[in-house]
């Protein structure tokens, strides 16, 4: 019996898909068997993200209304046949999924996967709970701004009313340059307002929407330091402890990872 | 041994009738909380026992309270009649808050003690609390939080939402805060900023000391909630080897 968590973060674009994506091939990396779900109806982008999009027949709409079977509509990766995605749909209403339905949905994919991640829809209305209903865990995405970690303080109340007790906390898009100026908040800061665990922090980088673009998710790409912190956190699921990166390094070091990166200056 | 010690003295079963010279008079406190045929007894016992002599003497004005307890008719004449029955008693009040206990206990500030609710945890964005007395937030009180209270409100952690404080109208109600940074504080129907602090924020926090496996710990106190909610961290209990910070056992 697998594991299902669901990813979600309240505020839009902060990188729940981006995350979804990652954490979710970097544990297939590691041999898991792994399953993501997209319940973003109507604005589905995590199979681009993967890459699979030209190999959607059915889509998780069409499992809930019973027109395929789960089986059908599952995207196997062309990577790893281990790694699968169950897509949203393009066209169909956001109301077109229950949370019972989906909750089924999520116990049978259990059953033949390690983990199910399931990519939540913006938001705290209908689409949210359909996605948490079936989840075991949570993982909460956010960015160093003030409003995104006011949405994640809102969505981790509603997780703490709910069955999710203790979710957990990724904090994307860290600029240690920027933290360093005092211009983005920094990592003890955001810890100490939403006060949960930390699961991993992802440094910004430019390459990290060059490979959505590609659809191949970073994690395939051994130089850049996103890759290894969503590998990180890949690691701490399984319940490995590994050390937080350090951002700001040396400059030297740091100027040849980003010359490796090919950041700007 | 200390410690437990302080726990298992627990304080003498209160008599349920309490008798305060006042310089008007003689206050009689009736307890609310006992049978009423206890009280009856036990006021009977002291007006006519043996130790009705005590009260033998010149005219004395008394006041009888019998704080929150629902009497019925029948008990408040029966009650009034045992005071009746003394001639040297001139019953001056009989109620459930009368002046004479407002005059005895006025100077302390419990006279103003309400209902006290304890909130464990963070109050998290979007997340309103509201109760009728005083409010104690043990955590923080996070942006877009909000704290409602009839009376004060202390939080045990950051105040960076709103807190509202004597919603009713209670001008004399507080906030409090060991981190003071509020959106807006309000007591009554006063609205108040605190200070912009140029971004600043204050490097003190409190923190609290638990029990784990390996002894006592200190741990910042938005994790208490958290912490008490996996439970102890003793089976066991203290006792066991290396426990040194002075427990009881």
């Amino acid at each position: 019996m697998g594991t299902a968590v669901v990813i979600t973060s309240g505020k839009g674009g902060v990188g729940k898909t981006t995350s979804t994506a990652n954490i979710g091939t970097a544990l297939a990396l590691l041999g898991k068997r792994v399953c993501l779900v997209d319940t973003d109806i109507g604005l589905r982008n995590l199979d681009v993200v993967m890459g699979l999009e030209n190999r959607i027949i059915y889509d998780i709409v069409d499992v809930a209304s019973g027109e395929c079977r789960l089986e059908q509509a599952l995207i196997r990766d062309k990577r790893f046949d281990h790694l699968a995605v169950l897509p949203a749909s393009q066209t169909k209403d956001k109301s077109a999924l229950d949370p019972d339905r989906v909750r089924d949905m999520v116990v049978q994919l259990k059953q033949q996967f390690d983990f199910v991640f399931i990519d939540c829809p913006a938001g705290i209305e209908h689409g949210f709970r359909v996605a948490v209903a079936g989840a075991d865990e949570a993982i909460v995405v956010t960015t160093p701004e003030t409003a995104s970690v006011r949405d994640a303080d809102r969505v981790i109340g509603l997780l703490e009313a709910s069955h999710l007790k203790s979710p957990k906390l990724i904090i994307n898009r860290i600029r240690p340059k920027m933290v360093k100026q005092g211009d983005m908040l920094d990592i003890d800061e955001v810890v100490q307002v939403l006060a949960i665990d930390l699961l991993g922090v992802i440094p910004d980088e430019e390459t990290v929407i060059k490979n959505n673009i590609k659809g191949e998710p970073i994690v395939m790409n051994p130089d850049s330091r996103a890759a290894m912190a969503y590998r990180h956190i890949a690691r701490r699921i399984l319940g490995d402890s590994v050390p937080l990166m350090v951002l700001d390094e040396e400059p030297g070091l740091w100027s040849r990872v980003k010359r490796l990166i090919g950041g700007r200056r | 041994m200390a410690v437990k010690m302080i726990v298992q003295s627990k304080p003498e079963p209160k008599h349920p009738v309490a008798v305060k010279g006042t310089r008007e008079g003689l206050v009689f406190l009736l307890d609310e909380h006992c049978a009423y045929e206890d009280l009856y007894r036990c006021l009977t016992d002291l007006l006519t026992g043996e130790s009705a002599g005590l009260f033998n003497g010149p005219q004395v004005a008394v006041s009888v309270d019998y704080g929150d307890r629902a009497l019925t008719p029948e008990q408040a004449r029966a009650l009034l009649g045992v005071f009746l029955a003394r001639e040297n008693f001139v019953v001056r009040e009989w109620g459930g808050h009368t002046a004479a206990r407002k005059a005895l206990y006025g100077q302390r500030p419990s006279a103003r003690a309400q209902n006290q609710f304890i909130h464990k945890g963070t109050v998290r964005a979007g997340q309103d609390l509201y109760f009728d007395g005083d409010v104690v937030v043990v955590g923080d009180v996070n942006p877009g939080g909000q704290v409602s209270a009839a009376g004060d409100i202390y939080v045990f952690g950051r105040l960076r939402g709103i807190a509202h404080a004597g919603i009713h109208g209670d001008e004399r109600a507080i906030i409090a805060a060991a981190e003071f940074a509020p959106t807006q504080v309000r007591i009554a129907s006063v609205v108040g900023w605190a200070p912009e602090s140029a971004g600043e924020r204050m490097s003190t926090f409190m923190e609290f000391a638990y029990l784990t496996a390996d002894g006592m710990a200190v741990d910042k106190m938005q994790y208490a909630a958290v912490l008490r909610q996996a439970g102890p961290g003793t089976a066991d209990g203290p006792g066991s080897a290396g426990a040194s910070a002075g427990e009881g056992g």
